[in-house]
């Protein structure tokens, strides 16, 4: 007897191991998962504040304990704290400038030392005071996009537009699909009456104008990350998906399987949830990454028109909206264009493999 | 026919689908699929049920074990369905949801096409365990071991739990059904044309695994199917449909030697016989015509329309089973 166990594949695994081997949106996966990772440490990558302050033989982490702030109470740095009570000429309250504190300990040469990120600057704060002339002013060694009209850096929004941009797109897309998905479930597995008029309800909500909905609540409360993230769900969001799901629900549970099921008692729910859905995804999983994207843009062109999130928050259709607004302050138009069009191919490109991993032609026949 | 050894009584049981039109869905037509069906299964017998295709056969089945409400929501199912349990007979189509899950267990479906029978994400561990998980209270061993238990009766080994069905072939998959059907102890399995979709080598074995179950367990076997002689080597009884309606049932010696119901006499003219000598003896019954819709029935006898023996008074009303011989009923009143 030869031990060799018999390799047992479901056809997710068979899927899975169909898209790693299309590479544009395998690598494109690996790509923006990675970059999202990273932009969940943009606290310590690209942020105004040091990393490791050490002063008369103390060690300090700003930044560390202002990511931690809203969890664990930690303390508050302040100027005057590090000898900093000055900066460029103006008396300095509260929190420190640490790039000047920097130079400040160099020249002092006490063996003060500051370790500053990567890229010390802070998407929200205003560099009115250390840029050369009036903003915005074009990119340059020290600010790479430049900087906006109220002399905050380019690059900084950028990086954390981004993350901003994905959570909401990838949180918009599951709420809106879980809505989507169970409504669908219920009108497919259900039928009759439950279909005809919950279809009917549907279509009432599929008639509401988005933008005019979104411009009328906008003007009633200045909406927050997860706010916006409601309206975009409710406004719509979910009704894309019902259809789908209804139609893959009246395909399967005409099958053997299902009649299976609820011969042996399986309960309603369980023969929805447990033995249709795993079978009723493919448009689920196919659409997702399209619908992530759409949702980005969805962002953008809000927060472009103005009805999007509260400012300051870091986005990518405000800067384009103030490139608008004078044509020769061209990088505020073209960085968050680019940083826009590179997000949004990568995942057309993840989409696209899925889409081909999970072409029913393929794997998802029965047998 | 002693009447406590009979363990299903069906009468009257009508099944019909609604037909929907207009800008209110209201009903512009039905399909009767099964039209005023009555017989009984015997405990331990098997009965077998044949017909030609969309006679209602699979309707029947299904409306037995309960499921046909899910594909078609307005279906209207009459009649009566009376289970034996202990003693007294319970009219399944009378209980609600919840009162139906007692009695699912007791009869369970063997279904026609094995590839779509078995969930295609679950393995077959799974599958074969869920009507343990919902009908009993065993441990998870104790599970494990009868899910075994079940995959080497049916003839699979144990190790092939942890596999999926796409792995399987046709005639391993509809064993996979089989064990599933066997788990929750049934009475009645009621069979949809389980082997039609099989090869005839493989036919074989899964009828000779169902006869030695039927044997090991004391089960009573529905067996649903349209080729005559797998009806003839399985069944103690035979049922014949023709159009919604039950036109003959007996003994299965008595149907094939001696059929009383022009349709069963045309049916059996047609099976081949491999000898040629008497298949030049035999006279062969050629039907005019086709199966008319279930849509629009002819008024009394469904068959008139293609009968041989057809007389004006078949129009005038659904012929009862007249009781030919004993225990042999067919649906004519102008044959002996």
């Amino acid at each position: 007897m030869s031990d060799i166990k018999p390799q047992s594949d479901s056809i997710l695994k068979k899927r899975l191991r169909k898209f790693k081997s299309m590479k544009r949106g395998y690598y494109s996966f690996i790509l923006i998962c990675t970059l999202y990772v990273l932009s969940f440490l943009n606290p310590i990558l690209v942020n105004n504040q040091a990393l490791i302050v050490s002063y008369e033989g103390n060690t300090f982490f700003p930044a560390v304990s202002s990511l931690f702030k809203p969890i664990f109470d930690t303390p508050n740095y302040e100027g005057k704290q590090f000898g900093q009570t000055e900066v460029f000429g103006k008396t300095l309250f509260g929190e420190p400038n640490y790039r000047e504190l920097q130079k400040q300990f160099e020249k002092e040469g006490k063996g003060n030392w500051v370790l500053m990120p990567i890229y010390p600057y802070s998407p929200v704060e205003n560099l009115l005071s250390e840029i050369s002339s009036e903003p915005p002013t074009a990119p340059d060694s020290k600010h790479i996009f430049g900087t906006d009209n109220r002399g905050r850096d380019v690059f900084a929004r950028l990086a954390y537009g981004f993350q901003i941009s994905i959570s909401f797109a990838i949180l918009v897309t599951i709420f809106a699909y879980s809505i989507g998905i169970s409504i669908g479930a219920t009108l497919g597995y259900f039928g009759g009456k439950v279909d005809i008029f919950g279809q009917r309800i549907i279509e009432v909500f599929s008639g509401i104008p988005f933008l005019f909905m979104m411009m009328i609540l906008v003007s009633f409360v200045k909406p927050s990350f997860l706010l916006l993230g409601a309206m975009l769900v409710f406004i719509g969001g979910w009704i894309g998906m019902t259809y789908f799901v209804r139609g893959e629900f009246y395909r399967e549970k005409a099958k053997d399987y299902v009649s299976a099921a609820i011969s042996i008692g399986t309960t309603d729910l369980n023969v929805m949830f447990k033995h249709i859905l795993p079978n009723a995804l493919t448009p689920v999983i196919t659409f997702a990454p399209f619908a992530i994207v759409g949702y980005i843009s969805s962002l953008v062109a809000l927060d472009f028109l103005g009805f999007g999130l509260a400012p300051p928050t870091p986005s990518w259709g405000e800067l384009i909206s103030q490139g608008t607004q004078d044509i020769r302050y061209w990088w505020l138009i073209v960085s968050p264009l680019i940083a826009m069009f590179f997000t949004l191919i990568t995942i057309i490109f993840i989409g696209e493999g899925i889409r081909e991993a999970f072409d029913p032609k393929v794997y998802s026949r029965l047998r | 026919m002693s009447d406590n050894n009979i363990l299903l009584k069906v009468r009257d049981l009508k099944v019909k689908f609604p037909i929907m039109g207009g800008i209110f869905q209201k009903k512009v037509a039905e399909v009767r699929a099964v039209d005023g069906v009555s017989f009984d299964v015997m405990k331990a017998e098997t009965l077998g049920i044949v017909g030609e295709s969309g006679c209602g056969k699979s309707t029947l089945g299904k409306a037995l074990i309960n499921v046909l409400r899910l594909t078609a929501p307005g279906v209207e199912i009459s009649g009566e369905v009376l289970l034996e349990k202990d003693g007294s007979y319970i009219d399944l189509l009378k209980l609600n949801k919840k009162e139906m899950s007692i009695y699912r267990p007791d009869i369970q479906m063997i279904f026609q096409d094995p590839f779509s029978s078995l969930n295609p994400r679950m393995l077959v561990g799974e599958i074969i365990q869920e009507p343990l998980d919902i009908n009993t209270k065993l441990s998870k061993a104790e599970k494990r071991d009868k899910v075994a238990w079940l995959l080497e009766k049916v003839g699979l080994s144990a190790e092939q739990s942890s596999r999926y069905p796409h792995e399987f072939s046709g005639g391993q998959r509809q064993r996979i059904g089989i064990a599933r059907a066997l788990a929750t102890n049934p009475r009645l399995i009621i069979a949809d044309e389980p082997v039609s979709a099989l090869d005839v080598s493989i036919q074989a074995q899964v009828i000779n695994l169902m006869m030695d179950l039927q044997e090991e367990f004391n089960l009573s076997f529905m067996f649903i199917a349209h080729d005559l002689s797998v009806v003839e080597h399985i069944s103690s009884r035979i049922g014949v449909m023709y159009l919604g309606n039950l036109v003959e049932i007996g003994s299965s010696d008595n149907v094939n030697d001696s059929p009383k119901h022009p349709y069963t006499q045309s049916l059996l003219s047609a099976v081949p016989i491999p000898d040629p000598k008497s298949k030049e003896n035999r006279k062969r019954i050629v039907l005019q015509g086709d199966v008319p819709s279930p849509l629009a029935k002819p008024s009394g006898c469904g068959f008139r329309t293609r009968c041989f023996i057809v007389k004006p008074e078949c129009a005038n009303g659904v012929p009862p089973l007249d009781e030919k011989a004993k225990n042999h009923f067919a649906a004519c009143p102008y044959t002996e």
